[in-house]
């Protein structure tokens, strides 16, 4: 009886459906399904600020504004463009020998030889990385019950922020991230005949693979009784959600449940991108090779060893339980405990034909998480699931492009089977003509300069999304991006060479106020708020406190009982032994899907469950009482006290001057320099149970102005 | 599309695009950024200034806690939601089944997990039920306390949820999702209301002390929405919020200094650069966070109520001689102080019984009688006193209280032994005050407590009927994300409990 209602059900719901299943051309001609059209950029002669144009970029603003009757504010001063450069480039604050060295440079490309110069720095593939990081739903482990600790996620982590500094095409980190695998399938298994090295074209392959770490790190449904197939299917609908969101900047999420109403995109093309996903799955491969490898299991009796001196002592724990120990037996089972410590530390740290390499964990081969292949046995068939739920199972779907799309680009929509869908998929996705691909990153560029994309939804540009504030220039620059070999790094110089990007923040006109309050028309440049990471790193270079090390395994700096209190077992937060870990960049320190770093949490860090294209920008009163009260800030206070004494001598108004130029890259006015002091004086008048250092409360006030958390 | 940006119609609010026009207006918004917006707001509702409810996504990023106009009439201002976490067991609480008491002991084929039937050993309930109060309501003998408030209360007895799992099942009953990353229901009245109180936080979490619930923070994240809305863990020990006092060793009046110093030259930074509405908003933010550290202690400070109202929460019994038991006190004063912050118009406070691991919670997977020994005095004592306190304060008719956990328990012995095992398909709520009725009980499950069958209502309906009681309509209360609009009830259709509603 039960089962023939099911069917009954299924057969109702079956016949409902078939009547809002509609043809896919009701909106075909959306813009974004459009390729973008490369319009010449107005001519300099016809613009009434002509004379500022430096290139495209302004060209098409100056045009936008002029319409509107409005106009470009002026250039901002040098210090605050020395300051937004290196913000923006590196996430580092300059020192005031930088600052000095640009100020005074007269030449006229001092402006372009600086950007490149931060261009060339490694920290800028840190700064961008982070970014990239955002969109990828970054983290280190898989959130739900068991919050699963994702060993090897910060690979990917740091083949992101080797790509940004490699100036990696961007069609070639599309394509990696979807299909390293499938595209250059050498890369494999380290060959097992080069015993000692790799060559330099397997280790691209492999470092193209580990791009594919991206699908690996998403959050994982982990916990007990755990429903196999909802967890394959949860991973499936995060990897296509991420694809779609990631690089195609469209948001798929309501076309799991129904066809989406207002773009061409059908339910059936929402599980056609999953079916592209079916027949993969995560798998893990070593990083060294076969040499290396068996150099590790020729050392594993050393772990035995451990695991039996482990089992002697809890063999005594046993034999002795409930009783009170002589002191003979105490020093007996002291010594079984630290037979356990001689054992670990006597493990190897890397393998010994290599220098240099080193293990992960006490003596794990180092491995990297990425995409591979199922067997051809275990592959399971991808099905269309009324409303997106998993038991509503209807027809199978085959690996597919979307309909509406793929006819945009004249493409097949059918794709290999059961493997080499996903090269088929970014093969496609990096066709210099896609309409999407490039249009999306050059957005994401743009956003991640200015604070707002020209499309104001970078991860949709589907009908739900907003419409590009300047579809022009977007067309423009997305075919710039394509001839100059997607290259990010030039996009950059495009950008911030313009002088619409060298525009004060500070200029103010009525007339655009009231045209055009929000600055679509950027009719002066915004001023936008450090990142919760780009903060942290903020008051660590003001501190000097900063190691710039990078890469390797996330960091976890200690905190305060109170802080880790909701974390229900701290253990997952295995804070680094070594101090200098503790000031590493903001990028670096451990992501937890269940747990957030505190400071990182009240200044609007991204929550890592999906793609997250733009961070909110929120005011709330934590973030004053951390910025006051917290350990680590006044920790890293004092460190830049000591900073500016050691630095500027011992005159109050050249500590002032030091730090103010530490902090702002500028001096100081005068009113500023009589109000430091008087604070200074104020505070060291007072009394208290130990002397106060009124530098380094001046030092904690410099952090908590808006001038240090915001950019110019 | 710059055009349709540009006009003065699209300045009246684009989705999710914060906008200032008008300068009085911005002034006012300016100040609204501490934890919670200003009672000045009321002013702004006055002059029409709110957009409508559609477009309250509106300038969320910038004054996200603004005070906002409920849909209708709210019936309650507060919730304070007291989550058992583990899942407390319906048919030893307020579900009497005579008939699984009767068959005690029998097998019986039953569904427990995923879709598949067993046969399983029925474990009635060794509680003994009685009929209380004017309504009749029965209840269990481990809850003498609460019983004797049935008549305030207003059971809902046939709720189910979608997952056997904790962390998932915990998600779900905050969120509306077995997934993470969406709003919870605090961040969703946050959001949807605004906050009464600029000093303190408008949602507000407190744990067990034995150790925060699975997934920890995700439970009272903000999800897809700006950290504004995300709850304030409130803590048992050391400093009730993080940062709260300065480390540096300085006194008050020298922070007033520094804070003084700080507005000062903010002040003219913010001078030279017109037309930022977050610098004075961050100016307005120190202010605030100078105030929280007197007004976060305040609240916490339990010496001004006297010896009769910690008597009542229970906060000066002892702990019973059951090995893992806390004893009424920790949860007293956590249900004391939820009422000492809704008096401060405080929106949202949850508070979680249990925590850590096997029973140190609600999870009574080896014996339901022993878990109920250590838990039920925990919060006995307490629960009927935060009810009967509200009460005699006035604050019961707008304060709503919800109990429950993320799902109930089996009816059957797991494992042939005296647990029982996650149930999701039939397991129990109640709330009291906030505009239902008391001494009432609204659906059935089966003749065993183990399935939902009369009035059957998925959790989402729960969720519509506590936004309804607050004056939102959970059809309306939508927030873009991600190409889509949300609702804290999701795709499905979602039913408001109007039995419930007095």
């Amino acid at each position: 009886m039960l089962k023939i209602t099911w069917v009954l059900f299924l057969a109702v719901i079956g016949l409902g459906h078939a009547n809002l299943i509609r043809s896919a051309t009701a909106n075909d001609d959306y813009w974004s399904f459009q390729k973008p059209v490369r319009h010449p950029a107005p001519e300099a002669g016809q613009l009434q600020h002509g004379a500022r144009i430096v290139n495209a970029v302004d060209a098409f603003l100056f045009q936008a504004l002029e319409k509107h009757g409005l106009a470009p504010a002026p250039a901002a001063d040098k210090h605050t463009l020395v300051r937004r450069a290196y913000l923006d480039l590196i996430g580092l604050l300059p020192s005031p020998e930088q600052v000095e060295a640009f100020v005074t440079n007269p030449s006229a490309d001092a402006w372009p030889r600086l950007i490149n110069e931060l261009l060339d720095s490694k920290h800028y593939g840190e700064r961008w990385g982070r970014h990239w990081l955002d969109v990828a739903r970054y983290a280190d482990s898989g959130g739900y019950e068991t919050d699963i600790y994702l060993r090897n996620a910060w690979r990917y982590r740091d083949y992101v922020v080797k790509s940004f500094n490699d100036d990696k095409p961007y069609d070639q980190f599309v394509q990696e991230q979807i299909a390293g695998d499938e595209l250059w399938p050498d890369n494999l298994d380290l060959d097992p005949k080069r015993v000692y090295h790799i060559t330099a074209d397997q280790k691209k392959h492999l470092e193209a693979r580990i791009g594919t770490g991206l699908y690996t790190l998403g959050p994982l449904i982990h916990e007990s009784r755990l429903d196999a197939r909802r967890l394959h299917y949860e991973t499936l609908t995060d990897w296509a959600d991420t694809t779609g969101s990631v690089f195609l900047g469209l948001s798929f999420g309501c076309a799991r449940c129904h066809d989406h109403k207002f773009d061409p995109l059908t339910q059936t093309d929402y599980f056609a991108m999953q079916a592209i996903f079916a027949s993969s799955k995560e798998v893990e491969i070593p990083l060294m090779t076969a040499m290396e490898i068996g150099d590790t299991r020729q050392a594993y009796p050393k772990i035995v060893a451990i695991d039996e001196a482990r089992k002697r002592y809890r063999l005594y724990e046993q034999q002795t339980a409930g009783k009170t120990l002589s002191s003979e037996e105490q020093t007996h089972k002291e010594k079984l405990l630290i037979d356990i410590a001689q054992k670990v530390l006597a493990l190897p740290a890397g393998a010994a034909s290599v220098p240099g390499t080193r293990y992960d964990g006490l003596m794990e081969i180092p491995t990297v998480s990425v995409l591979g292949h199922e067997q051809p046995a275990l592959l399971k068939t991808v099905h269309r699931l009324e409303r997106g739920e998993l038991y509503g199972m209807k027809e199978q779907i085959q690996a597919a492009l979307p309909g509406a799309l793929a006819q945009a680009t004249d493409s097949e929509v059918d794709l290999p089977k059961p493997y080499g869908s996903r090269k088929a998929l970014a093969l496609w996705l990096t066709e210099p003509d896609h309409p999407l691909t490039s249009r999306v990153m050059v957005n994401r560029i743009w956003q991640w300069h200015f604070g707002r994309g020209l499309v104001a939804t970078p991860n949709d540009f589907g009908a739900m999304g907003q419409e590009p504030t300047h579809p022009e220039l977007l067309d423009w620059l997305a075919t710039e991006f394509i001839e100059r070999g997607w290259s990010i790094k030039d996009m950059h110089r495009l950008i911030m060479t313009s002088s619409s990007y060298q525009m004060s923040s500070q200029h103010i006109s009525e007339k655009a106020v009231q045209a055009d309050p929000e600055n679509y028309l950027l009719w002066r440049m915004p001023r936008r708020r450090l990142e919760a990471e780009a903060l942290w790193d903020a008051v660590h270079t003001a501190a000097g406190t900063i190691n710039l090390k990078m890469g390797g395994r996330p960091v976890v700096p200690p905190l305060a009982e109170d802080e880790i209190a909701s974390l229900r077992d701290t253990f997952r937060w295995p804070v680094s032994a070594d101090p200098q870990e503790h000031t590493r960049r903001g990028l670096y320190i451990l992501v937890l899907r269940n747990f957030r770093f505190p400071m990182f949490s009240v200044f609007d860090a991204p929550v890592s469950s999906v793609s997250c294209p733009t961070r909110d920008v929120t005011t709330v009163a934590p973030q004053a009482l951390w910025s006051l009260n917290n350990r680590s800030v006044f920790s890293q206070a004092q460190a830049f006290a000591s900073r500016v004494r050691k630095e500027a001598g011992t005159e109050a108004h050249d500590w002032i001057d030091r730090a103010w130029m530490i902090a702002f890259a500028r001096h100081p006015t005068d009113r500023e320099t009589r109000e430091a002091l008087s604070l200074m004086d104020t505070l060291s008048q007072t009394d208290t149970a130990a002397p106060v250092d009124a530098l380094a409360q001046l030092c904690l006030s410099l952090f908590n102005l808006n001038e240090f958390a915001f950019t110019d | 599309m710059l055009e349709k940006l540009l006009s003065p119609l699209a300045r009246q609010g684009t989705p999710n695009h914060p906008h200032c026009a008008g300068s009085r207006r911005e002034f006012l918004w300016q100040l609204g950024a501490g934890f919670g917006g200003l009672a000045l707001t009321d002013i702004l509702d006055r002059d029409g200034y709110f957009p409508p409810r559609a477009e309250a996504a509106t300038n969320v990023t910038e004054h996200p806690l603004m005070t906002r106009a409920p849909d209708f009439r709210p019936k309650a201002k507060r919730v304070i939601f007291l989550f058992m976490y583990g899942g407390p067991s319906q048919m030893d609480s307020w579900d009497y089944k005579p008939e699984l008491q009767e068959h005690h002991g029998k097998t019986v084929e039953i569904q427990t997990r995923r879709r598949k039937k067993k046969t399983q050993t029925i474990l009635g309930s060794q509680r003994h039920f009685e009929r209380y109060g004017e309504s009749g309501l029965w209840g269990a003998d481990c809850f003498p306390h609460i019983n004797q408030q049935l008549d305030e209360i207003c059971l809902v007895k046939s709720l189910y949820a979608d997952t056997f799992a904790h962390g998932s099942a915990m998600i779900q009953m905050n969120s509306g999702r077995i997934i993470q990353g969406h709003p919870t229901i605090g961040s969703w009245l946050g959001y949807g209301l605004g906050s009464e109180n600029e000093n303190l936080p408008g949602y507000v979490v407190m744990v067990d002390p034995r150790g925060g619930p699975i997934a920890g923070a995700a439970n009272w994240s903000s999800g897809f929405m700006p950290a504004a809305y995300q709850g304030t863990h409130l803590r048992n020990k050391g400093e009730p919020i993080l940062d709260l006092k300065p480390k540096s060793g300085i006194t008050r009046s020298m922070q007033r200094d520094l804070v003084d110093t700080l507005a000062m030259l903010n002040e003219q930074h913010r001078k030279t650069r017109p037309g930022y509405s977050e610098l004075p908003a961050r100016i307005a933010s120190y202010e605030l966070a100078f105030q929280l550290q007197m007004s976060a202690p305040e609240v916490m400070d339990l010496a001004t109520e006297t010896q009769a109202t910690l008597n009542m929460y229970g906060i000066l019994d002892p702990a019973p001689e059951e090995t893992g038991c806390v004893g009424p006190e920790p949860f007293g004063r956590q249900c004391l102080i939820a009422r000492r912050l809704v008096e401060r118009g405080v929106r949202y406070v949850q508070i979680y019984s249990g925590g850590g691991h096997g029973d140190q919670n609600w999870d009574a997977h080896g014996d339901i009688e022993k878990n109920l020994r250590i838990h039920a005095p925990e919060i006995d004592k307490p629960i009927a006193g935060l009810i009967k306190d509200l009460k005699q304060r006035g604050l019961l008719e707008e304060t709503l209280i919800v109990w429950g956990g993320e799902f109930g328990r089996q009816s059957v012995a797991q494992n042939g032994g005296k647990g029982r095992d996650h149930n999701p398909l039939g397991f129990l709520y109640w709330m009291a005050g906030g505009g239902v009725k008391g001494g009432h009980s609204h659906g059935e499950t089966d003749p065993l407590g183990h399935e939902a069958t009369v009035n059957r209502h998925h959790i989402r309906d729960l969720h519509a009927t506590i936004l309804h009681l607050m004056g939102l309509d959970h059809e309306k209360l939508t927030y873009f994300y991600g190409g889509l609009k949300h609702k804290l009830t999701g795709v499905r259709e979602a039913r408001v409990i109007h039995d419930l509603i007095a």
